[in-house]
């Protein structure tokens, strides 16, 4: 065991100095330890994987070091230099790039013209678009530097931001999660270009991951973090898959199949109620201009089952929320709830029809910023609180502080404005808001993007209270973990419609890869 | 209907129709250009209109003063520039609603404007003309296009000028990026809202010059309704061009036609319907947007402010 | 419970010690920015040979010093008032409308059209003119809001536009004595383009206090402002506009129809710049009860500019447009001291501008100690 972890510190003092060396840096959000104490390094010529559940606090490890997030302490060092890093331009001029999530990119210009922005000196577009090729031909990274960016797909603007960063010549790059918008196909080829860029280029590189295979496959070394501390450091070759998962995990796992990472199995089945569908999804097909959202799509959620709907992103994730949101019409199909058809697209009816939803972006379509906590507490019922449509106050409050401290919401008041609050409270208001209305079915999208450790545990908790007491939960999410995690059925999403379904307890995770990619298994 | 083809035959053989409706088009695009330039980078500018009123009355006072043309087009840029910085500090510094800054600057402008006129009353006299040779001798357009005051040549350099600087400069790729998607543009280590001002700023120095061209060159003095709504019609032409500078100029050139026809029309024999006439450009930009709304790309930031960390 | 009391009550002692410092801060860059904006007003008339002086006490003579002043001033702040609640209905429902100047021109124009030609006893013409001028209005704003809903255009171009396509609108009125021209009466030279008066019994009635007198249209456009208060803070029909307002999105799933609400607020709103037209027209301080092409005198972009100030709340409008209608009344007894009366448009927009300082400013310095704080904390 002893023999092959290795130093944090870089090596033996021969190596020259580690290409990022980050010593004791800490990072909490209020009561949450994201980052304790937490040494990393990262050296040339090698891939270097940084693996841990869902907010064991490696995204914000990685934040700190591009300087989107400031630690409370903790040292930084660049090529042995010690360095503050105070935001992203800083750590570019440092050589550090990242390839985030989401990306950075213009959708209206066209690929050259992105990868020029925020270069110094003199635009030389032919220059630029010749650099491109370069890069793209080196890299294997095929791309027509005249596209329009916001007309590729999702692969192929990760593609874009990878060549945009590239063409900086960074020494160190990370990437965020970087397959959550691929396919298993074209995570493939992201890993075969990752190679070519340490092997060829002498360049760090960190993957954040979540996921074994990728660590697995793709690294050199490998880094786990669990609960925002590092318990293990790893040569990716001497090592294999249940031992990652213990260490991710803190206990020894039982690996389904090949890959496949089980947190906690799931003890007890709630016993599904089979006679008839809280919500029902029938041949749903959604077009926006040219391009088929959904095409087609089936779904059936029964009253206190949880319906995990899986699926890279992008493949008709966001417009499934929306019709359920009545943001959106169908252009064909129906939506029932109980049986009985739901109009689409007509404001609140599908909110009045008993559909509760946690949205993706909570700022986009949960929560009004600019109202206090109160306000925010009723805006789909502000029945709940008025009369002959004049709003009493003093009931109003009193509701806002019933659910405050049901929900344990950290605020100053009922009549604090929202945006004082942190997002994962902002997240209990949205819970606190759908789950009393007391709803037939709960559309949970992404429910834990962006949250903190204590944020997902109560989040997590809620939904699955919230199954236990009858509601059909939909839980729509690119984190598989997540779906494995909670979800009594696993629906997967691919190009608008279902690809295949399976109950939790037949899962096969190869078969789960393939239909994700578009393949009929 | 006769009587109105017949009509549109005499302004079409009718050499003064050209030149009124090249002075009122190019004066359109002096304005055109620059809020062109300003609306890529985000700006929805309102304040063109006292920018083209500032400029011509400084142009005036310039004028006054040293009865230098060229010293008149400074005074004349440097009291647009003036007008556009306030607009660019406030709205893109301190991130004061865009809209408000702008009409409180036209009403501040207007009111200075008329106030310092009414006090110190500047002398001018309309610029002679500068004829081009053999330009000038082509039939009908030729005299509209090439005899007129240099002041009306300098729109023909600036109009590529300004196409060069957005689609061929890093200034302007980052300008449009900014207009585009600031976020990005941020990530990407651009100033956004120093771009913003920039661009603001390149409208004021077009506004400056159009102003000093509308005073100096068309009418000759100065009056407080000088502009008179006209810097509206600037912006009508960018958004009825859909935001690209081949339309802009377009829609100045059919809407310095349609106004001219208020001059020309009359002057032929004719009669026409006035209000008609001078409600055109607003009624056909309006109509043109709804048509076109939905199929043409506004710059998708335009109007939006941006501070980093709020979307 | 008692658990989150006190973890309420605790920050925000914390928080009232930073608000008194606070507060001194805020008070001290408004009263810097009204001097600075003042100051400048002051510096260009010395530049010109006036005197600053001689202006000021013009001003307040004009405007409520000299006897009877105040309530012309009233009369005045009526239309700018009802013109402001207007602007704040639309912007809380989240849309810009910028072309007061025209649906109240408008309002003004059909309200004289039917006054001229209705023949009717006389309160009942008032009402059918009072009817038609907020129908002018809201039909010019809702001629926005329906292009901005169906058609996607915005609507702060559309309600701009619409402003010089009003005014041609009421040119054209004037081309005919079927609509708007008063026939020419005899001793005429020439026929001047403006109306008949309103008949006497449609006209507002007026009262006097303190040797003051303004039309009742006060208590109108001041209970106006408390209705407007109160329908956006306490109905559920302000609760969702105010929803709509500030995230649209939000709005539609909560059940709030966009086009339902936003096309209402936008009637609403040109509706009451066409109420502001039948005040004046009506009102007895403009114009002598009679409809010319220069009715508005720019009190559609002013009204507008009153609700920007009072940052979009009808208490303080009514606060502004008392003092934005001094300088319009204190602007009539300018001429005795020699300076151009166009100085009070100066004071008024560099006001405007000066007042949008301090809050920004508050936000940034704000934004910078947050920023020295992450320096510090590393």
């Amino acid at each position: 065991m002893q023999a092959r972890t290795f130093d944090a510190a870089g090596g033996t003092e021969k190596d020259p100095p580690a290409a990022v060396r980050m010593v004791g840096v800490t990072k909490r959000f209020g009561a949450v330890v994201a980052c304790n104490r937490v040494d990393f390094s990262l050296q040339r010529g090698r891939i270097h994987g940084l693996l841990g559940e869902n907010g064991a606090g490696k995204s914000t490890l990685m934040k700190i070091l591009i300087g989107l997030v400031t630690p409370d302490a903790g040292e930084i060092y660049v090529h042995g230099e010690r360095r503050i890093i105070l935001d992203p331009v800083e750590a570019a001029t440092l050589g550090l790039g990242m390839v985030h999530q989401h990306f950075s990119l213009v959708d209206a210009l066209s690929v050259w013209e992105n990868v020029a922005l925020g270069e110094p000196g003199r635009l030389d577009p032919r220059a630029v678009r010749a650099r491109v090729g370069e890069i793209s031909d080196h890299f294997g990274l095929d791309i027509d530097p005249y596209a329009t960016v916001g007309d590729l797909p999702a692969a192929l603007q990760q593609r874009v931001e990878i060549i945009k960063c590239l063409r900086r010549d960074p020494s160190v790059l990370i990437f965020d999660e970087p397959t959550s918008v691929l396919t298993p196909e074209e995570s493939w080829q992201l890993f075969d270009s990752l190679r070519r860029v340490v092997t060829d280029e002498g360049r760090a590189v960190a993957l954040v991951s979540h996921k074994l295979d990728e660590v697995l496959q793709a690294t050199d070394t490998a880094t786990i973090m669990r609960q925002g501390a590092v318990v293990e450091r790893l040569v990716t070759a001497e090592t294999d898959a249940a031992e990652l998962a213990r260490a991710m995990v803190g206990r020894p796992v039982a690996l389904r199949s090949d890959g496949a990472l089980r947190a906690a199995p799931r003890s007890g089945q709630r016993p599904i109620e089979h006679d008839e569908p809280v919500l029902t999804i029938e041949a749903a097909a959604v077009r926006v201009g040219e391009q088929r959202e959904l095409d087609g799509l089936d779904l059936e959620v029964f009253a206190g089952e949880i319906v995990g709907v899986a699926g890279v992103e992008g493949n008709g994730q966001s417009a499934l929320v929306d019709v359920l949101s009545s943001l959106t019409r169908l252009h064909s199909g129906a939506v029932r709830v109980n049986g009985r058809a739901v109009p689409t697209g007509k404001s609140g009816a599908m909110a009045e029809a008993g559909i509760a939803v946690i949205p993706a972006d909570r700022h986009d379509s949960g929560i009004v910023l600019q109202m206090t906590v109160a306000e925010n507490l009723l805006l789909v019922h502000p029945e709940q609180v008025s009369a002959k449509g004049l709003l009493d106050p003093g009931m109003m409050s009193e509701h806002a502080q019933r659910l405050i401290d049901e929900y344990e919401i950290q605020c100053e008041g009922p009549d604090s404005p929202m945006w004082s609050l942190s997002g994962g409270n902002q997240q209990r208001v949205v819970l606190a808001r759908e789950l009393s209305s007391r709803p037939l079915a709960l559309i949970a999208a992404q429910p834990t993007r962006g949250l903190d450790v204590g944020a997902i545990e109560y989040t997590t908790g809620q939904i699955r209270r919230a199954a236990s007491n009858g509601v059909g939960v939909l839980l729509v999410s690119s984190e598989l973990e997540e779906i494995l995690d909670l979800s009594d059925r696993i629906v997967v999403l691919s190009q608008g419609r279902t690809a295949g379904a399976m109950a939790r307890d037949d899962v096969d995770m190869e078969r789960l890869g393939l239909l994700m990619g578009g393949h009929h298994a | 209907m006769g009587g109105f083809v017949e009509a549109l035959g005499d302004i079409l053989t009718s050499e003064s129709s050209y030149v009124s409706a090249v002075s009122f088009a190019a004066f359109l695009a002096f304005g055109a250009v620059g809020e062109w330039v300003a609306e890529r980078a985000g700006t929805l500018n309102i304040s063109i209109e006292g920018m083209l009123l500032a400029g011509a009355f400084a142009a005036a006072m310039g004028f006054d003063l040293t009865s230098s043309l060229l010293v008149s087009l400074l005074f004349g840029i440097g009291a647009a520039l003036m007008v556009a910085s306030v607009q660019a500090q406030m709205s893109h510094r301190l991130q004061a609603d865009q809209f408000v800054v702008g009409l409180a600057l036209n009403i501040l402008v207007l009111g200075l404007a008329g106030f310092l006129d009414g006090e110190l009353d500047p002398a001018t006299r309309r610029a002679p003309t500068v004829t081009i040779p053999l330009l000038s001798d082509i039939p009908l357009v030729g005299r509209a296009l090439f005899d007129q005051s240099w002041l009306l040549y300098l729109i023909y350099p600036l109009i590529p000028a300004c196409w060069w600087l957005v689609y061929r400069t890093r200034w302007g790729l980052e300008a449009r990026s900014v207009g585009e998607n600031p976020q990005s543009a941020d990530a990407s280590g651009i100033h956004v809202n120093r771009r913003r001002r920039q661009a603001i700023y390149v409208a004021g120095i077009t506004c400056g010059a159009g102003g000093t061209y509308l005073c100096l060159a068309v009418v000759g003095s100065f009056e407080d309704s000088i502009v008179g709504g006209r810097g509206f019609i600037s912006i009508a032409a960018v958004i009825f061009g859909g935001w690209t500078l081949r339309g802009s100029i377009a829609g100045c050139v059919l809407f310095g036609t349609v106004v001219s026809f208020r001059l020309s029309l009359p002057a032929l024999g004719y009669q026409i319907n006035n209000q008609i006439v001078t409600s055109a450009p607003f009624l056909l930009t309006i109509a043109g947007m709804a048509l076109f709304a939905k199929r043409v790309r506004a710059p998708d930031a335009l109007s939006r402010p941006f501070v980093r960390g709020i979307r | 419970m008692t658990a989150s009391v006190v973890r309420a009550l605790r920050p925000t002692r914390a928080r009232r010690d930073a608000l008194a410092g606070r507060l001194s801060e805020v008070v001290g860059l408004y009263v810097l920015s009204i001097l600075g904006a003042l100051a400048l007003s002051a510096v260009l008339v010395s530049a010109t040979g006036g005197s600053w002086r001689s202006v000021l006490s013009a001003l307040i003579d004009g405007s409520i010093r000299n006897p009877g002043r105040w309530g012309t001033t009233i009369g005045g702040a009526i239309p700018l008032l009802t013109i402001a609640l207007g602007t704040i209905v639309n912007a809380k429902a989240g849309l810009v409308n910028i072309g007061q100047e025209g649906q109240l021109l408008l309002g003004g124009a059909c309200a004289a059209i039917v006054a001229v030609h209705f023949d009717a006893p006389g309160a009942l013409v008032f009402f059918a003119l009072a009817a038609a001028g907020v129908a002018g209005g809201a039909v010019w704003a809702g001629l926005a809001a329906a292009l901005r809903y169906w058609r996607d255009v915005p609507e702060v171009l559309t309600t701009l536009l619409l402003v010089a396509v009003a005014s041609q609108v009421v040119a054209f009125g004037f081309s005919t004595e079927r609509l708007l021209l008063a026939p020419l009466s005899e001793g005429q030279g020439t026929q001047v383009q403006q109306t008949l008066r309103v008949p006497e019994g449609a006209r507002l009635p007026r009262i006097t206090l303190f040797g003051n007198e303004f039309p009742i249209a006060a208590f109108a456009a001041v209970i106006l402002a408390a209705v407007v208060a109160f329908i956006l803070a306490r109905t559920v029909w302000g609760f969702r506009l105010r929803m709509l307002g500030s995230n649209q999105r939000t709005a539609t799933r909560a059940g709030v129809r966009p086009a339902r609400y936003g096309i209402t607020a936008m009637l609403i709103s040109g509706g009451l710049a066409g109420l502001a037209g039948v005040f004046m027209l009506t009102g007895g301080d403009f114009g002598g009860y009679r409809f010319s092409p220069g009715f508005s005198i720019n009190f559609g972009w002013t009204g507008l500019l009153v609700a920007l100030v009072a940052r979009e709340r009808a208490g303080a409008a009514v606060v502004v447009a008392f003092v934005f209608a001094c300088l319009w009344t204190g602007s009539g007894f300018l001429a005795a001291t020699g300076v151009e009366r166009r100085i009070t448009d100066v004071v008024q927009a560099s006001l405007v501008l000066a007042l949008l300082i301090p809050p920004a400013v508050l936000f940034i310095r704000a934004r910078r100690r947050a920023a020295a704080l992450r320096r510090v904390r590393v």
